[in-house]
């Protein structure tokens, strides 16, 4: 089966000179959550971003489903850090935004979009402006925005990173349950290791800035998975790997030499 | 007192009062004692009596009906033209480039030094005083705005983006809701100074309106009238203030939470 994200040499020098991407090449199969882990200033957002098509590489080429990506489209969700809600508008029209766009009838967008604020658990707060809710809230709603589009690709950039821990683990349940049922193909950058194994089916790692990609691990963890997982061998043994992986590259990234092995 | 403490709200009312309160007495306590003669400045209540004689017998209710409707027709005129230009050049960087030096050199030439081209031009009818105010508020409204406009949040215009808007549905449905709390309060503040404008067209070549009234008891060295005209402006501007702020908080409610 043909990948339905296909990265060739992609790369992204900046205006001044500096290369935040090395030429990288990866390729996303249909219902894979793959999630790029790295350290802050690898160039995993950058890539995402061009693959949103809200930056252009300076090398190299993105296709999906075989069209190269030209600038951004309602065919790639996005889900911020940040957060993006537009503050004028309740959560249902949030929601509703991307339909809209695409000249759905009222009824019909507030019908898709009522079904996606309760899978994300938001029933009885549609009429909720942004700043109404809390950041976890804000997010959920941001992802239920996101998957109301019918994207080929969610594509999210560290979208918990703004949350404290409980809460950002609540949310990657949630979105473990949704991805479960929906099975959307997901690229996923986040730079907390456990994140990176809980969520993705392959973590892809990347070496400090200038970035690429450093190793691709499948995770070999069956579904449904439960947050109990955390704590399983499989889990520890791949954590204690890219522990290791990381490692490395945050030190390179700081300026110290390899630690003595 | 600490620095940034709030105030209670009785406290900060009965503060802002005491003020009124202690003007008033000060101003009072100088005229009535003679301290400073009649003929420099009237006491309130001669300024009171004489306010009630020029709406009463002088049909100065006509002076200021006259002056609102300039300072609100010129100003509706700027800002019809303005808010479209500015969310234009705020959006399009080339349109920027085109007008903002030009409208940045704009803005600082004084309204009032063009009276006396503008009666040239236009006479001395309201096409002069609606003329002062429109290039007294355009050019200000036109920056403030485009300048609200450009200073979007990108992450939400991204947002927008990978939700499939195009530029045109990131101008209407990003941009402009975005700007729109700032742009009212813009337009709020842009009307405070059109007052300002208006009373100095006024002073020259008007028959009618505040600062003709002004200019003709200046004559006549009738400083209770002036007093009384410039006490209209201020509660003029003080009940129109109170009600564009609370129409921009009943239009953007979001903008408060």
């Amino acid at each position: 089966m043909p990948p339905i994200l296909d990265i060739r040499g992609v790369s992204k020098t900046f205006p001044g000179g500096t290369v935040a991407l090395q030429a990288t090449d990866l390729a996303v199969a249909e219902n894979d959550f793959i999630t790029i882990l790295g350290p802050s200033g690898c160039g995993k957002s950058t890539l995402l971003r061009m693959v949103a098509g809200l930056d252009t590489p300076t090398t190299g080429t993105i296709t999906l489903d075989g069209a190269p990506v030209a600038g951004p489209g309602a065919d790639r969700g996005m889900v911020f850090q940040s957060y993006t809600l537009f503050p004028w508008l309740t959560v249902l029209q949030n929601v509703c935004f991307g339909l809209r766009e695409k000249g759905l009838p009222a009824a019909q967008q507030q019908e898709i979009a009522r079904h996606f604020i309760g899978k994300v658990g938001l029933q009885g707060f549609e009429g909720h402006f942004p700043k109404q809710l809390s950041g976890g809230m804000q997010q959920r709603t941001a992802l239920a925005r996101a998957l109301a589009n019918d994207p080929r690709i969610l594509l999210m950039d560290e979208p918990f990173g703004a949350l404290d821990h409980q809460t950002r683990e609540l949310m990657q349940e949630l979105l473990q349950g949704i991805w479960e049922a929906e099975r959307k193909t997901v690229l996923f950058v986040t730079h907390d290791i456990d994140e990176a194994i809980f969520m993705g089916s392959r973590v892809v790692v990347m070496t400090a800035r200038p970035g690429r990609i450093k190793s691709d691990v499948p995770v070999a963890i069956d579904h449904p998975r439960a947050y109990s997982v955390k704590t399983s061998r499989v889990f520890t043994e791949l954590k204690a790997r890219l522990t290791e992986d990381i490692r490395t590259e945050v030190r390179r990234a700081a300026g110290l030499a390899d630690a003595p092995a | 007192m600490r620095p940034l403490q709030p105030v209670a709200p009785g406290t900060r009312i009965a503060l802002g009062v005491a003020f009124f309160v202690l003007f008033f007495a000060v101003w009072a306590a100088v005229t009535f004692s003679g301290y400073v003669p009649k003929t420099f400045l009237a006491d309130p209540l001669t300024m009171v009596r004489s306010g009630w004689d020029l709406l009463a017998n002088q049909g100065f209710a006509k002076d200021i009906g006259m002056t609102v409707w300039r300072v609100l027709g010129g100003f509706f005129i700027a800002a019809v033209l303005a808010v479209p230009l500015g969310v234009l050049m705020g959006a399009y960087k080339p349109v920027e480039a085109f007008f903002e030096p030009f409208v940045s050199f704009a803005r600082y030439l004084p309204a009032s030094a063009f009276i006396p081209l503008l009666i040239l031009w236009a006479g001395i009818g309201e096409a002069q005083k609606l003329a002062v105010i429109f290039i007294g508020s355009f050019f200000q409204l036109v920056l403030m705005i485009a300048v609200t406009v450009g200073n979007t949040r990108r992450d939400l215009v991204e947002a927008a983006y990978t939700l499939g808007a195009g530029d045109r549905g990131v101008v209407t449905r990003v941009l402009m809701p975005s700007s729109a709390p700032e742009i009212a309060e813009t337009l709020r503040m842009v009307l405070g100074w059109a007052w300002t404008y208006v009373i100095v067209a006024e002073l020259i070549g008007a028959s009618s309106g505040i600062g003709h009234m002004i200019t003709d008891s200046q004559a006549l060295l009738a400083t209770d009238q002036i007093i009384f005209g410039i006490i209209v402006i201020g509660v003029i501007g003080l009940v129109t203030d109170f009600a564009f702020k609370a129409l921009n908080r009943a239009l953007f409610p979001w903008a408060r939470l």
